[in-house]
């Protein structure tokens, strides 16, 4: 990186704010998805939107892409420096500014951990509803750039409906303030195209969340299946008789075998095929009878063991298993890749017989743990990256999963974004024309494409898009990663 | 037919979104998408119209998969339509715009119209995929047909509100909800204005999670409805706020109940304004600003509130978000109806521009016609 821009980067930040050494630049060369990996040239640290906002002038000035980062957890790549540049990592800007009771918002910088407001708002009966699984650990401003889900956006929505207003940089560094606190899109929802926009479109600095009043009863109950059609049955049944449970969570007997194994071991019956973990919430009149109806409807599905939490530890513990799985998965290999997709729910029977074909032919293990409700599955892919063909049979996998997904009506992702990982697959779902129209909008935006460059949109058109940075494909990353992991002598294409 | 004193020469009415696509790609003038027509008072006044694109054709529900609690139609469906469809499976769509059961849901999604229902959010926060055609008849789609989706830009939430004036909107997938099992609704007369506010600030701190709070002056009313688990609705029409008459009404009367909040707030008039701030502004936007009559979503800080004059709208302007509602065309010509602060001004004409360079899609509806 150029000499001058370093320099004028320590001006803007501070000295101990920008970090260009190669060793610790190793740290930001991927997100949550390390299959990809690319180092940037520079990290920023910034305190506040005035220095977000001049970095991005001084990299518009220089030509340089930038893009930014939260805690680092997404899982598509979004985070990804693919064309190297300057990282805007907003970890410090990490203060809750404001939690108003009456009018239930809570103003915070981009840098809060997710499950920090919940903590923050909690003493005051108060709670921000998105909880995805990494919630311990991702930023508010990574949720509000893939619009994040979690196992209780059945009941309460994604992100994007729980975001009242931003401030935001734009591409070309002006602060801006969309929205506001009653939540009214004024004409066109600027706001809502913003969110889940993967951070290409604007770097926001200030969040207004809207946040609920706490329920006042909570019911969670795990019904455990020997077969995965029975559970699936019961998923359907559920939403047939107009329940509308807060959270209705799928594990597998991977899943289990890796939970029960580990450290989050939550007391999941091993011997079962699959197990489903409800849970039903709001007034306290009323929910005993909604949670006895669906203890009916998971024993008419012939659930073999049906356990009601009796208590709030016995409800952690429920949870701390499926939060937990993804690390649990450690037990079982060195490595893994978290998918995610999406179908209609009455299309899962076939959809996990179908995974689990591919599982065997690829030789690569799969365990299932996601959202049914809604019918989010996150196949969760295990290998060991010491085998080289194992990278490019994952590639191939999630290739065909993904196709498997759109031919039955579904989609690339229901929670974690395209980012680079899938911006490939979006021909599966996307025209021509569809891609085009985005692309406008991407240009309103982010005219020059400085901005998160070679994202959401497949590579050929990304091409074009920047035109004056060298591309790297899925492909030749995958390679650099090998490389990294195996030394450049042991990859041979 | 007569649009803000514009007369187009002539109405298309396509029975397919090809026909649509074909005839925009050869059409060069200005063009009107239109569904039932319910709110053309909505918006900056219209500047050119030759050709009317009545959508009503379009009314066929092409998939309804309950089981999935997804639905998609086309964009001239009506909400009559759609709810009697939805109530076979017990399921609907929670929201109860002004302009009432004969609107089309592509004329809601596009005004993203509103009613008392507010708890759910509008109408932009159940759609989840749209078919367009643009002004050069190129067909798009955004979004999809699964309830949970991040696959590229939510570009339906950005022509929702729009008023037809970055694309037709032709087709939409929406999220349901399964019916409440039990519904009522309760009403109290307050014998002032300060008593009125008073229950809306206990409301604001109570339990109690109603699905429409409006406050309906002058007569200083105070409207709940409760949508739950039977228990959960009887317990909270138990915990009503104290020192009110309450009526409780249910089934065919609560339903007439609000058709008639409905009439009330067709009859406001000539200027309605929705200005949109804290709840806890509420009261005081109705103190400051004085309108003859208003209807408050008071949980979600948004006034309806009626004027007679422009400067009202201007006054109000000055310190708090309001967007017209409904305006005779003479104000329409002399104020902007969204009131845009220079960010979104900036970025929706950009977006404007992008997607209809040459200004023929209901043009000067919305930014485009945006006095400043």
């Amino acid at each position: 990186m150029n000499k001058e821009v370093i320099a004028r980067l320590r001006q803007i930040c501070g000295a101990t704010a920008v970090v260009e050494d190669e060793t610790e630049l190793l740290v930001y060369e991927c997100d949550g998805l390390p299959l990809f990996k690319n180092r940037p040239d520079v990290v920023v640290f910034p305190r506040n939107a005035e220095q977000v906002s001049q970095v991005v002038c001084v990299a518009n000035e220089y030509r340089i892409p930038f893009l930014p980062r939260g805690a680092g957890t997404g899982l598509s790549g979004g985070a990804l420096a693919v064309t190297g540049g300057i990282i805007i990592e907003l970890q410090r800007m990490n203060r809750i500014l404001s939690i108003d009771v009456e009018n239930r918002i809570a103003i915070v910088q981009p840098g809060v951990v997710n499950l920090h407001i919940s903590q923050a708002a909690a003493p005051l009966g108060l709670y921000y509803a998105p909880d995805p699984s990494s919630q311990m650990s991702c930023s508010i401003g990574g949720n509000v750039a893939e619009n994040s889900g979690g196992p209780h956006c059945l009941k309460y929505g994604m992100t994007t409906n729980h975001i009242l207003a931003v401030e935001a940089v734009t591409a070309k560094g002006e602060i801006i303030r969309l929205g506001n606190p009653a939540g009214e899109p004024i004409g066109m929802d600027l706001l809502g195209v913003i969110v889940g926009s993967e951070g290409t479109f604007a770097i926001v600095t200030e969040i207004t969340v809207r946040l609920l009043p706490k329920p006042q009863a909570v019911k969670t109950l795990l019904a455990a299946y020997r077969s995965v059609e029975e559970c699936s049955q019961t998923v359907s049944d559920v939403i047939a008789a107009g329940i509308v449970p807060a959270a209705l969570e799928f594990v597998d007997a991977k899943t289990i075998e890796a939970v029960e194994a580990s450290v989050y071991k939550a007391g999941y019956p091993r011997d079962a095929v699959a197990a489903l973990l409800i849970e039903v919430d709001g007034f306290r009149d009323g929910l005993e009878e909604t949670s006895a109806a669906i203890v009916e409807i998971c024993r008419r599905n012939r659930a073999y063991e049906v356990r009601v939490a009796k208590d709030d530890d016995e409800r952690a513990r429920l949870w701390l298993g499926r939060k937990g799985a993804f690390g649990a998965m450690g037990r079982l290999a060195p490595d893994m890749i978290t998918m995610d997709a999406v179908i209609p729910r009455t299309r899962l029977p076939e959809v996990l017989v179908a995974i689990d074909r591919m599982s065997e032919r690829y030789g690569l293990g799969v365990a299932n743990v996601f959202h049914a409700g809604d019918g989010n599955l996150h196949p969760l892919i295990l290998f060991d990256s010491r085998y080289p063909d194992q990278v490019e049979k994952i590639l191939a996998m999630s290739e065909e999963i993904m196709k498997l997904c759109v031919d039955v009506g579904g989609s690339l992702s229901g929670e974690h974004g395209i980012g680079y990982e899938k911006k490939d697959f979006m021909d599966l779902v996307f025209t021509e024309t569809d891609l085009q129209s985005m692309l406008r909008v991407k240009q309103v935006f982010n005219p020059d494409g400085l901005l998160n460059p070679e994202k959401i949109f497949p590579s050929r058109r990304g091409c074009t898009e920047i035109g004056k940075h060298n591309t790297t494909s899925t492909a030749e990353i995958g390679k650099r990663v090998e490389s990294v992991l195996l030394g450049p002598e042991k990859v041979q294409r | 037919m007569t649009i803000d004193g514009l007369s187009p020469a002539k109405t298309v009415r396509p029975n397919s979104t090809e026909e649509l696509a074909e005839y925009l790609s050869a059409f060069k003038g200005a063009v009107v998408p239109m569904g039932a027509g319910t709110q053309m008072f909505f918006g900056n006044p219209l500047q050119r119209a030759d050709c009317v694109v009545d959508l009503k054709s379009l009314s066929r529900i092409t998939e309804y998969v309950p089981a999935d609690l997804t639905i998609h139609v086309e964009a001239g469906v009506t909400l009559a339509k759609l709810e009697h469809t939805l109530l076979e499976n017990n399921q609907f769509l929670p929201l109860d715009p002004w302009n009432g059961p004969h609107a089309t849901v592509g004329g809601i999604a596009a005004a993203n119209a509103q009613g008392p229902f507010r708890a759910a959010g509008t109408i932009r926060d159940w759609i989840i995929g749209m078919k367009v055609v643009e002004i050069d008849g190129r067909v798009s789609k955004a979004g999809g047909r699964v309830v949970k989706n991040v696959t590229g830009y939510d570009l339906q939430k950005l022509y929702t509100g729009s008023l037809g004036t970055l694309a037709i909107i032709v087709e939409i997938s929406l999220k349901l909800r399964a019916k409440f099992a039990r519904t009522a609704t309760s009403i109290a007369r307050f014998a002032d204005f300060d008593a009125a506010a008073a229950c809306v600030a206990t409301l604001r701190k109570s339990p109690l999670q109603p699905v429409s709070c409006e406050w309906v002056g002058p007569g200083n009313e105070v409207w709940l409805r409760f949508g739950e688990h039977p228990r959960a609705v009887d317990w909270q029409l138990q915990n009503l706020p104290a020192g009110a008459d309450w009526t409780i009404l249910e089934g065919s009367d609560e339903k007439a109940a609000w058709e008639r909040l409905r009439t009330t707030y067709n009859a406001l008039g000539p200027i309605i304004v929705r200005a949109a701030g804290l709840p806890t502004a509420v009261r005081e936007i109705i103190d400051t600003y004085r309108p003859q009559a208003w209807i408050a979503h008071a949980l979600n800080g948004i006034v309806l509130l009626q004027f007679s004059s422009p400067d009202e709208i201007r006054r109000i302007r000055e310190k708090h978000r309001a967007v017209i509602e409904k305006a005779p065309v003479e104000v329409r010509k002399q104020i902007g109806a969204f009131g845009l602060n220079d960010d979104e001004y900036s970025l929706m004409k950009r977006m404007k521009d992008a997607f209809d360079p040459e200004g023929r899609l209901n043009p000067g509806r919305h930014v485009d016609g945006e006095l400043r």
